[in-house]
């Protein structure tokens, strides 16, 4: 298996100095190429650190182990490095951008992603016909696509809009983090579509989420139970019925 | 009855070298009572300074030190104008368009005209006093009697002038309307730009403003506009400072029904300042004003906003007034200065008005950056797309091109 996503006994804190806390604790993870992985784990277990951390957001420090992405040391790149390299976060909250609509956003950000690694940039006609296709995919009218980044959207239309800039990036690893939350059932079913069309031997994805209920549409290859900071069960995806049925208390209790 | 230099120089408080100066020029120039009228407003004051309450963050006085040409030239483009009627002013020359859209006509007066408000605005008096003389002609009067599409546009730049002043009086009669773009690329160590805009029954004025000084200029464009019944003014300027640089707006509604915009947006790069002042008065029931500044400043620019509505106690019954003026301080060291004023005797109004500044959101940085846009160029985009709202009301005829100037600024500077 080809390795994609790597994190050796990694390490974060948030906060200033003296009073930074320790999120991540030792975390160490996989997620080789054509694989998904899902993380669970309750609330304040390091979930969203896990993935701010990985995609360079400020305010996180790594104090020990190391995270790489097809062998690259992604920990000293800028988040815009990561991106081009491949890294994609589906955000749990995405952040409105008033005044910069949908399609100007994902045209910069893809030409931005292109011009870094060295690739000429796609042209408007491709471009607005690739769009065009995914919209569709996802219920994303062309009006919406018109429409500031994320500005108005409900909470389910900014989940899909998110698998929009996924399926229009074309990441090498995906995080989806609580790309559920918010989501009713059909819109879950739309998202989940979009994300196993997506599902490929190059590429790996790691779903955080709360509940099994998404795993329901997106089989993962391995569930990983994430608490205090690192990961503590590894299991397939009846793991993840499992934390369902017993709580997070009885799975943990019995690994404790 | 004029005024001797003797007498003048006991009128200024204090004057300086610049006033002594412009004192002498005024000495040159034919005597009249108008004009006589508005250089004796100007030396109440002398040049605004920080101790006058208005002037209190641009000092005009302490900026201009001498009346004297600035180091370089000014290259920035005007707005597009192929099409255009141009009547430009450079330094001592003025050039007039050879055809005339339909509906519009020239007039050209060679004694000076009164100036109302003169008293109110230093600036607006000094420029009715020494206007002119260009050309031979000292205030340039724009008649609008038709309603009219193709845009008039006027250039204030000087090739490395002492000063350029210049006036220009607009009548827009009743049920016409003009397109006014407006370029004021300095040039000149000193130069000040003074418009009258005077609009009768159910006349449209759409006033398109470009400013882009040197760092070694001072810059004044002063506008004073009367709306007639039904009336409807919108502005939209663009202002990139100079050493000291200020659009002064000042809006009378005077018959019911009228409605004003008066949307701005300053971008300041280190050594630069740009104010943007109004003042509105709601001198009639039922009129509306929308203001919308936006300003976004560097380390060691300073922006300024000032902006005033004034509604009296019967005559300003129903007004409808709304400022908003919202300012990114891009770095540290950037400056703004705000003043939003709502004086208000009337009971009946509604009014209301908005004030912010801050930096921009670290959210919205990081999400762009994930996306793989790097930093500089997503804090140009933000930024862009901050400011774009005050620019939307632009003649369509340059809306693109005052975009494209903004972007141009921040993707270089940002």
């Amino acid at each position: 298996m080809r390795p994609m996503l790597k994190l050796d006994d990694l390490s974060a804190t948030v906060g200033e100095e003296e009073e930074a806390k320790t999120i991540l604790n030792g975390l160490s993870l996989d997620v080789p190429a054509g694989e998904v992985h899902a993380i669970m784990g309750p609330n304040g277990a390091g979930k969203s650190t896990l993935s701010y951390v990985l995609t360079g957001r400020d305010g996180y420090d790594v104090t020990d182990g190391t995270a790489t992405l097809e062998g690259a040391d992604i920990l000293d790149m800028d988040p815009e490095e990561r991106a081009a390299k491949g890294l994609f976060l589906s955000f749990q909250y995405p952040v409105e951008i008033p005044g910069v609509p949908v399609m100007t956003f994902v045209r910069t950000a893809m030409n931005a992603q292109r011009k870094l690694r060295g690739e000429e940039e796609i042209s408007a006609p491709d471009f607005i016909k690739n769009s065009r296709e995914v919209g569709k995919q996802l219920n994303l009218s062309t009006e919406m696509l018109k429409r500031p980044v994320n500005v108005g959207f409900s909470g389910g239309e900014k989940k899909r809009l998110e698998i929009f800039q996924m399926m229009m990036l074309e990441p090498r690893f995906a995080i989806l983090d609580e790309t559920d939350s918010g989501l009713d059932i059909d819109a879950l079913r739309t998202v989940a579509d979009g994300v196993n069309a997506l599902r490929s031997p190059d590429r790996g994805m790691l779903v955080i989420t709360h509940y099994q209920r998404l795993l329901d549409h997106i089989k993962p290859d391995k569930v990983h139970v994430l608490a205090k900071g690192k990961i503590i069960k590894t299991g397939g995806p009846e793991l993840a019925h499992r934390l369902e049925a017993e709580g997070y208390d009885g799975v943990l209790g019995e690994a404790a | 009855m004029t005024l001797s230099i003797d007498a003048l120089k006991t009128k200024f408080r204090n004057p300086g070298p610049v006033e002594l100066e412009l004192m002498a020029r005024y000495a040159m120039l034919p005597e009249s009572g108008q004009r006589e009228r508005a250089f004796s407003a100007f030396a109440e004051t002398g040049l605004p300074h920080r101790r006058m309450e208005a002037w209190k963050w641009t000092d005009f006085k302490a900026a201009i030190s001498a009346v004297e040409a600035p180091a370089s030239a000014n290259h920035a483009p005007t707005l597009p104008s192929e099409q255009d009627a141009v009547i430009e002013f450079a330094g001592t020359q003025v050039s007039l368009p050879d055809a005339l859209p339909k509906g519009i006509k020239l007039h050209s007066r060679e004694d000076a005209q009164a100036f109302g408000n003169a008293e109110e605005v230093p600036l607006g008096a000094m420029t009715a006093a020494l206007a002119g003389r260009v050309g031979g002609l000292d205030t340039l009067i724009i008649e609008v009697t038709e309603p009219t599409d193709a845009p008039v546009h006027i250039v204030t730049r000087s090739d490395r002038d002492e000063t350029n002043f210049a006036r220009v009086a607009v009548i827009v009669r009743p049920g016409a309307s003009l397109d006014l773009i407006e370029s004021h690329l300095g040039g000149a160590g000193f130069s000040s730009f003074l418009i009258e805009i005077g609009m009768q029954d159910a006349g449209h004025v759409r006033r398109t403003v470009l400013q882009r000084g040197n760092a070694d200029e001072a810059q004044a464009v002063t506008a004073i506009v009367n709306l007639g019944d039904k009336s409807d003014y919108t502005q939209t300027a663009l202002a990139f400072g100079a050493q000291v640089a200020r659009l002064e707006t000042r809006v009378k509604h005077q018959e019911s029904g009228s409605h004003a915009t008066l949307n701005g947006a300053y971008l300041c790069a280190d050594g630069y300042h740009a104010d943007f002042t109004s003042h509105v008065r709601h001198g009639a029931p039922s009129s509306g004003t929308r203001q919308i500044t936006k300003g976004a400043v560097l380390d060691g620019g300073t922006g300024v906003f000032q902006g005033k509505f004034h509604v009296p106690r019967t005559v300003g019954q129903y007004t409808d007034a709304d400022m908003q003026h919202q300012a990114l301080l891009l770095e540290d060291g950037a400056v703004v200065f705000a003043k939003p004023e709502l004086e208000i005797y009337a009971d009946d109004v509604e009014c209301a008005h908005g004030n912010t500044s801050g930096a921009l959101d670290p959210n919205q940085l990081f999400y762009m950056r994930q996306r793989g846009i790097p930093e500089q160029q997503a804090r140009a985009l933000l930024t862009e797309a901050f400011v774009a709202e005050a620019l939307e009301e632009a003649s369509e005829s340059v809306r693109e091109a005052l975009l494209e100037a903004a972007r141009g600024f921040l993707v270089e500077r940002v």
